[in-house]
């Protein structure tokens, strides 16, 4: 009898079905990886098991019996505790204070706090399982792995007898990972089931029993982790039939010069720790160089270096001829670099402001729109007309706030704008994400066109279609470093999909 | 001895301070739950109002009466912190906007100068008021007699709240829940903390202390109504919790600190000695701005910083 | 907290909603009103009747109502100024102050100046004194990040005692000390004549400083809605990050605004010496709370400089009419507890407009909001 068993799970959203009809079990003392592309349903997955969500069709069993969650109480009462990718920790207060935080049993209900009994607990988990933290140290000073390891001793204090664990070595060291892993195992051995959610292959072959994969919302497999190898993994994962639907490219079409050159840059994240590490790139006028990746592996932070949003801690950006100091976007804006934001409606817009001034957001300061410190709101109106109408955005007119469009139309104008300056470089960061089919091909569409007028474009992303149909040349970032260049013309999404989970192609 | 300047001022400044005490610790625990409340000198005004009208009132000996105007101090000051309550947890105002509305609205040429004169409570002086009642022995002892034994039992009683607020913030399970309210109310929802109730409670309860410190006024310091009595102690109040890094104890202590730079000069010049009491009035409020720079600067905004919530209405789902 | 009503913000804000919600908080705190006064003892018609009567019929009243309303209009301009770009300066008090005090050291500097020389540095001086003023919680905030809030508010009473410092404990320019009566009941050193501001007679007497923050509120209005400046501050108002990602200056555009914000309430300090007392008046100055009022009036006028105009007007009106009735049989405190109301409601009022609220019939179902957007 399995400890959990998900049967013909479905979970529709607006839009799209998350879960189809999914199956999934999970035996007592088993390490089971949930694997899949981002968007293929695993974290639906894990919010239904932990009672955020609710399941519009299906079963949850748990030990054989079937369970109801109504909140995420009930699944923790149950026994079911996760520990989220981002940590649910209250920085200032000490790991024994989270701990008991989190407890709502026994310890918990008194009315009085003895830290010392907490201390005492957490200290002696913490050896049992190999996941010492301090616990008097305040979670602040502790650095990402030990907080996680924080997050996993509340579990372990609940005495929780399901832990799902979420992308958990997104924030560790190869060294953490591994004393994670064997961590895992421990709790695996007592008789406790572990589900670990990744998208990197040759950790599932590291430590877990069995794997699921997801694709599409559906399950693919449920296999035996001993019988796989990191190449039938990827191709579960994206073996979907891809279309290239790339234009026939004439001849090799000549490259021009170099419009962004980035050589051996470093940048930090924002918790600590290095981000991007020493990255190496050219970007031709007239290419499109995709940065394929996993969210979380640096792209964000490598758009936001290259367009000024993030200081390098090391390394050069040289746009055009010109050496950026990097750290201020308007001088990278002035340099020619446009930038297509991953978070479009709170980055990429002022949501409250109408159309017409956001247009003009990055342009308010050139001549034609106003003399001296006037701004000539016909001149900006006229100008948010010229785009609608070039870009085909669906409004009423330039006067409506940007929060209204819906999400292609505000892409259209976010492209809109960042095209109207004829930069030199584009860097766009997930263009389709959230839109529709037709949205997403008339964005391909601009990106292509601007392309062939001379511009270079960094697309950064994680849909492997769309960096198939679009670029002349794909890199892989993983962990912070560029691991492998694929000439677009010859890849294949296997490929890529496997260098995006750290493997190595054959 | 007991005549020395330090020791009548270190006297004076326990006996002006307390109302301080009262409404900073009140205002400390609002903000540790993340709320941010501006209104605490009107709070302070209709307890004082109200305190004042119960005692003259209510019949019975003097120590019930007391006791009795006490509590109607604080419930007024806990009604006018529902409003707050309602209006920037419930209705997600401005905390800033609301806070002084409450204090135009209560303070001084509002509700209170309306109830007192209504109520015609500028015509006579308490009729019962807190006077110091420990032994003489005790009251006249040298040096710490003055200071601590020859002052009123609200004096004592805002010990008492002081020693039970450090308690209940360190080592209660509510006080832990109330702290992860305002630092962090995203952390202290999902594990299944009501994050409004904790808000609403707090509040009220800051109000109701506020209103005690202004009882302290009515009853104990001046005993008498007079309109705008408490004369700016509210503001006072809320840059003492600044001033004190949020901490129980270190309110107490400010409070008698900035009691005392308050009432110094005049004694002082009293004995001849002048100097400038603007000067001395002001330091306070210059040592609070340098603390507040000091908890900014990133690195200490962790150890010794304001709750990391404060001030913003804390939403679940907000677009 | 499982309420079957949700709320969810407005996609777009109806203009009928910005002007119907401050006109229904208004009748509302009225009613509320009524209540109070009925509850006391009062008639509501009766007060309410002398209270309009004072503050806006006949001309002496609309006169009195200016002069009300003209520090507001400086302290509610200065405060919309600020807020508009979500710095909370709440030193408007203290900034006015300043204003008071290099505007008075002005006038009496230009002793023997012409009118026009010397009303012209008063206000420069006001706004100069003011600006400098409003910079140190603007610094604090542009490079340190410090709270502005409470440095601000700080700030007003140091403004408040180096006020009372400069009249009744030092010998100080400002102060008089010509005769020995002057030593013992101190006061300030009158202004001369030609620093005295002139009125505009139209039938009614407008103070200058009322007509010099209606300018104002033209030129705040035109900046803000014309110009790049403007367009800046807008930008940062609604999305720091996407000005940050537009290349803005956010630091230089904090420390301006915090500057032209202190000016503008300085500008009101020197009026105040101007227009009405014709001397530096530490107790009248800091008994009024004219720049807390003016917060109030901000928030009511919705940050709208030609609104906060007309709101200081009404505003001043009601208090002009509450000083006046002061007396055995006028309840005291009304002013204050009617403006309470009227903001109370206001704020209120201000969740309708940029909120909605829905019932939720899904109560079954948990699906909470995030959840509406596809993973």
């Amino acid at each position: 009898m399995p400890a959990v068993s998900l049967r013909g799970i479905t979970k529709r959203f607006p839009g799209a079905v998350a879960n189809d009809d999914v199956d999934f079990d999970a035996a007592e003392g088993e390490v089971h990886a949930l694997l899949g592309e981002n968007g293929a349903g695993k974290s639906t997955l894990s919010n239904i098991l932990t009672g955020l969500y609710r399941p519009d069709e299906g079963e949850i069993r748990l030990y054989g019996e079937p369970v109801e969650f109504r909140s995420p109480r009930d699944a923790l009462d149950a026994g079911i505790c996760m520990v989220h990718q981002h940590f649910r920790l209250v920085p200032t207060f000490t790991v024994a204070e989270n701990v008991l935080l989190g407890d709502h049993r026994d310890e918990g209900r008194r009315f009085f706090v003895r830290p010392r009994n907490i201390e005492r607990r957490v200290a002696e988990l913490g050896e049992r399982y190999d996941i010492a933290v301090d616990p008097r140290a305040r979670v602040w000073q502790l650095s990402l792995g030990e907080q996680q390891r924080v997050e996993i001793l509340k579990a372990l204090y609940r005495e929780a007898r399901i832990l799902i664990l979420d992308e958990p070595t997104a924030v560790l060291t190869p060294q953490e990972s591994e004393s994670l892993f064997a961590t895992m195992r421990t709790m695996a051995a007592e008789g406790r089931t572990v589900i670990f959610i990744s998208h990197k292959l040759h950790e599932v072959q590291a430590v877990a029993d069995r794997v699921t994969v997801l694709r599409g919302g559906k399950t693919v497999a449920t296999l035996d982790a001993a019988g796989t190898t990191p190449h039938s993994l990827a191709a579960l994962m994206v073996g979907r039939e891809v279309n290239l639907a790339r234009p026939e490219a004439g001849a090799t079409a000549e490259l021009g010069p170099p419009v962004l050159e980035l050589d051996d840059v470093w940048a930090v994240a924002d918790r600590g720790g290095d981000a991007v590490r020493g990255v190496t790139l050219v970007v031709h006028s007239g290419e499109i160089v995709a940065v394929a990746g996993v969210a979380g592996n640096g792209q964000r932070e490598l758009a936001e270096t290259v367009t000024g949003m993030r200081p390098p801690a090391r390394g050069t950006i040289v746009v055009g001829a010109r050496a950026l100091r990097g750290g201020d976007p308007r001088e990278a804006i002035r340099a020619g670099v446009a930038h297509v934001p991953e978070d479009r409606l709170h980055t990429g817009v002022a949501p409250s402001l109408s159309i017409g001034s956001n247009v003009v957001l990055k342009a308010y300061r050139e001549r034609h729109l106003g003399r001296g410190p006037l701004l000539h709101s016909a001149a900006v109106r006229h100008q948010a007309k010229k785009l609608i109408l070039r870009f085909d955005v669906k409004a009423a007119g330039p006067h409506v706030p940007a929060r209204q469009l819906s999400g292609g139309n505000l892409q259209k104008v976010v492209l809109g704008r960042e095209f109207s300056g004829n930069p030199r470089v584009l860097v766009a960061a997930s263009p389709t994400r959230g839109l529709d089919v037709a949205a997403t091909e008339a964005v391909h569409r601009y990106l292509r066109e601007g392309a062939a007028e001379g511009m270079g474009i960094l697309l950064i992303g994680e849909d492997l279609d769309e960096i198939l149909a679009l670029a002349d040349r794909i890199v892989v970032m993983y962990e912070g470093e560029l691991v492998g260049e694929i000439d677009a013309a010859t890849a294949t999404a296997a490929d890529v999909g496997l260098l995006m989970a750290g493997g190595t192609p054959a | 001895m007991n005549n020395s300047i330090l020791v009548v001022v270190l006297a004076s400044a326990v006996t002006y301070g307390t109302p301080l005490a009262f409404a900073a610790l009140g205002e400390l625990l609002t903000e540790r739950s993340g709320v941010l409340n501006l209104g605490v000198e009107g709070m302070m005004l209709v307890g004082a109002v109200m305190g004042f009208w119960a005692v003259q009132h209510v019949p019975g000996s003097g120590p019930f009466a007391l006791c009795v105007a006490v509590a109607v101090a604080a419930l007024a000051g806990g009604t006018m912190a529902l409003i707050h309550s309602f209006l920037v947890i419930t209705l997600r105002a401005n905390q800033i906007v609301s806070g002084l509305a409450l204090t135009i609205f209560a303070g001084a040429g509002g509700l209170s100068s309306y109830l007192g004169g209504v109520l015609n409570l500028a015509d006579a002086p308490a009729r019962h008021q807190f006077n110091a009642f420990l032994p003489a022995g005790l009251r006249h002892a040298q040096i710490v007699g003055p200071i601590l034994f020859d002052q009123t039992a609200l004096v004592y009683v805002s010990w008492v709240f002081v020693a039970l607020a450090m308690l209940y913030l360190t080592r209660t399970r509510l006080g832990l829940n109330v702290r992860a309210v305002g630092e962090s109310p995203e952390a202290a929802d999902a594990m299944g903390i009501n994050v409004t109730a904790y808000r609403y409670a707090h509040t009220i309860a800051g109000g109701a202390l506020a209103g005690i410190g202004g009882a302290a006024f009515s009853l104990a310091i001046t005993p008498q109504w007079v309109d705008g009595l408490t004369e700016g102690a509210g503001w006072i109040a809320i840059a003492l919790v600044i001033f004190a890094f949020w901490r129980p104890g270190l309110c107490l202590l400010g409070a008698y600190f900035f009691g005392a730079f308050a009432g110094l000069p005049f004694t002082l010049q009293s004995r001849g000695v002048t100097i400038v009491p603007e000067l001395f009035q002001a330091l306070p409020y210059v040592m609070t701005v340098l603390a507040l720079v000091l908890v900014s600067s990133a690195g200490a905004r962790r150890h010794l910083g304001a709750p990391s919530a404060l001030g913003i209405p804390h939403v679940r789902e907000e677009r | 907290m499982s309420f079957p009503l949700r709320i969810e913000r407005r996609l777009q804000q109806p203009r009928w909603l910005s002007v119907a919600v401050p006109l229904v908080s208004v009748v509302v705190a009225f009613g509320a009103m009524t209540v109070l006064l009925l509850a006391t003892g009062h008639s509501p018609g009766h007060t309410f009747g002398r209270l309009f009567h004072s503050a806006f019929v006949g001309r002496s009243s609309l006169n009195a109502t200016f002069v009300a309303a003209t520090p507001l209009a400086f302290t509610g301009l200065c405060a919309a100024v600020a807020f508009r770009m979500n710095l909370f300066n709440i030193g408007g008090e203290g900034q006015l102050y300043a204003g008071a005090i290099t505007g008075a050291g002005t006038a009496l500097l230009l002793h023997g100046a012409p009118g026009p020389v010397a009303i012209f540095g008063m206000i420069v001086a006001g706004a100069a004194g003011g600006a400098a003023f409003a910079l140190v919680p603007g610094l604090l905030r542009a490079f340190l990040s410090t709270n502005e809030i409470i440095v601000s508010l700080m700030l007003n009473y140091v403004a408040g005692l180096v006020l009372t410092y400069l009249i009744f404990d030092s010998r100080s320019y400002w102060r008089d000390t010509s005769s020995p009566d002057a030593l013992v009941f101190p006061q300030g050193k009158t202004l001369p004549d030609a620093s005295s501001w002139p009125t505009a007679h139209i039938g009614l007497i407008v103070p200058l400083g009322f007509l010099v923050a209606v300018v104002i509120a033209v030129l705040v209005h035109v900046l803000y809605t014309r110009t790049r400046f403007g367009f800046e501050v807008r930008v940062i108002g609604d999305s720091p990050r996407a000005a940050r990602y537009a290349g803005m200056r956010t630091r230089r555009k904090i420390i301006a605004v915090m500057a032209l914000s202190g000016a503008i309430a300085g500008i009101g300090g020197a009026s105040q010496d101007g227009d009405f007392r014709h001397v530096l008046d530490p107790r009248g100055l800091t008994q009024s709370g004219y720049g807390y009022s003016g917060i109030v009036i901000a928030a009511l006028a919705r940050y709208n400089p030609f609104a906060v105009c007309v709101v200081a007007f009404l505003l001043g009106g009601l208090q002009n009419a509450g000083y006046t009735l002061q007396g055995a049989d006028f309840p005291s405190g009304l002013v204050g507890v009617m403006q309470g109301l009227i903001l109370f409601c206001a704020l209120g009022g201000e969740l309708l407009v940029r909120y909605r609220i829905t019932v939720d019939r899904r109560s079954s179902r948990r699906s909470p909001a995030p959840a509406e957007v596809a993973p």
